[in-house]
């Protein structure tokens, strides 16, 4: 698995609506287990939508996420948790997906 | 005909709890790890969701290989879906997402609360008790009627293990194995009842008032060797049980109920198990209660319950395996007793319910 994270802050809101922003991308090399996790992560919404929003994506197995947010302590926040959880997504196909061994 | 089995996830506390479990309520494994904080502390919600997020994934395999089964001979996936704290209840909700992907199995979402009475009913086999559901984080006193798990008391701010937990930080008592076991050990040295709020409201109990008391004159009396750490824990015990068991007389005389089983993590304190078998003994009933391995929260109670309701046909899909911090024990449609209703009369067994 590899991962890039890229983030940007930019005072001229082009794109992004909100000032602070951030990316992340995980590739996964697997549609199939990029899905997987995309559903799983998708299930639990940000829970102030009026302060960070959470947008995921999946193409060529990877998974894409890019989150914004009106403070950077916000998106510090989110985004933490965020890669908390996607991590144990992660571990857990790795040790319970096809093959696995007890 | 194929048993069916279940594996359940609970995290809703400081425990993380892995379970399998058959339909006969046969317990195949239940491991679970604790997260057991310094003296003086308690748990919060990111500390504690990171322990769980340590410890999953070794449940899970030690779960499976203690039962000796496969995923393939797995029915359902079942989770706490609460109440609990969010970012904890999150963990097992995440992995459980992830499973049912993986080995194409359905989910099903239990309440907490649901659990913990459904796994003493069929560990103790009290048939239909007035339930005493004592934790850290709830205190409620319930009764089965017409398709749901009613509250008919319950405590009006902090749970009565809350209570407990927190005085025993006010001692720097060891939160090894829990705070309430060390005050109970501490109790039984106590010689002098000190006198303490009693705060009994109708069906419903206050313990914050209490707690303020404690915290507030604890230190200075025990400077003043007015009396012992093992006085106030006596004292405090005394108190808050005596409380506890008023409010169960009053519903059990309100239903019309004979037997009281004692639910939750304060539930396997003996000191509170004897006060109430005296009181249901004089009214000519008994006392259901268990020990810490069921009591407290466990993966166990959430199979056994999730797959009540999977028996049942109740399925929670992928989308919808959300997590909530508040979830009443009342907003649950008991399913699986409205069967038992009417195979009572037949004088069958829950256990017997027939499956394809």
């Amino acid at each position: 698995m590899d991962s890039a994270i890229s983030e940007t802050v930019d005072d001229k809101t082009l794109a992004s609506q909100w000032e602070f922003s951030c990316d992340l991308e995980v590739d996964y090399e697997s549609e199939e287990n990029a899905s997987m996790v995309y559903a799983a992560l998708a299930v639990d919404k940000e829970l102030q939508p009026d302060k960070v929003r959470r947008k995921m994506s999946v193409a060529d197995g990877k998974l894409s996420v890019h989150f914004e947010a009106v403070e950077a302590r916000f998106l510090r926040a989110s985004f933490s948790a965020f890669v908390d959880v996607l991590t144990l997504a992660t571990k857990t196909i790795e040790e319970f997906g096809p093959g696995m061994e007890l | 005909m194929k048993r069916m089995i279940a594996l359940g996830f609970e995290g809703s506390a400081n425990k993380i709890g892995v379970g399998i479990v058959t339909l006969d309520g046969a317990i195949l494994s239940n491991p679970r790890h604790t997260y057991i904080t310094p003296p003086g502390h308690g748990f919060l919600p990111r500390e504690t969701a990171q322990h769980h997020l340590q410890h999953i994934l070794p449940l899970i395999k030690s779960a499976l290989k203690t039962a000796q089964i496969t995923p393939d001979e797995i029915d359902c996936l079942c989770y706490t879906k609460g109440p609990g704290m969010g970012a904890p209840l999150q963990v097992a909700a995440v992995v459980v997402r992830i499973l049912s992907q993986l080995w194409k199995k359905p989910i099903v979402a239990v309440n907490h609360c649901v659990a913990h009475i459904e796994m003493g009913r069929v560990v103790t086999g009290a048939n239909d008790p007035v339930v005493l559901y004592v934790s850290g984080g709830n205190t409620q006193v319930i009764a089965y009627s017409e398709g749901r798990y009613r509250i008919f008391g319950e405590t009006i701010d902090i749970a009565v293990g809350n209570c407990l937990d927190r005085f025993a930080r006010v001692l720097t008592l060891s939160n090894d194995p829990s705070p309430g076991y060390n005050i109970e050990q501490l109790a039984k040295k106590g010689v002098n009842f000190v006198e303490l709020p009693y705060v009994v409201k109708g069906m419903d109990v206050s313990f914050s008032g209490i707690l303020s008391y404690m915290e507030a004159t604890a230190p200075e009396k025990l400077k003043n060797n007015e009396c012992t750490p093992a006085d106030l824990c006596y004292s405090l015990q005394e108190t808050v049980f005596a409380m506890l068991v008023e409010i169960t007389e009053r519903a059990m005389a309100h239903c019309d109920k004979k037997d009281v089983l004692i639910v939750g993590g304060v539930g396997c304190n003996e000191r509170l198990q004897e006060m109430m078998r005296t009181m249901c003994s004089e009214r000519g009933g008994n006392l259901f209660a268990t020990d810490d391995r069921y009591c407290i929260d466990n993966g166990a109670m959430i199979a056994y319950t999730g797959l009540l309701a999977y028996a049942h046909g109740e399925m929670t899909p992928l989308e919808e395996s959300t997590f909530t911090q508040r979830f009443r024990t009342d907003d649950v449609q008991a399913v699986w007793r409205e069967d038992k209703n009417s195979s009572n009369m037949n004088g069958k067994e829950e256990g017997e319910i027939q499956c394809q």
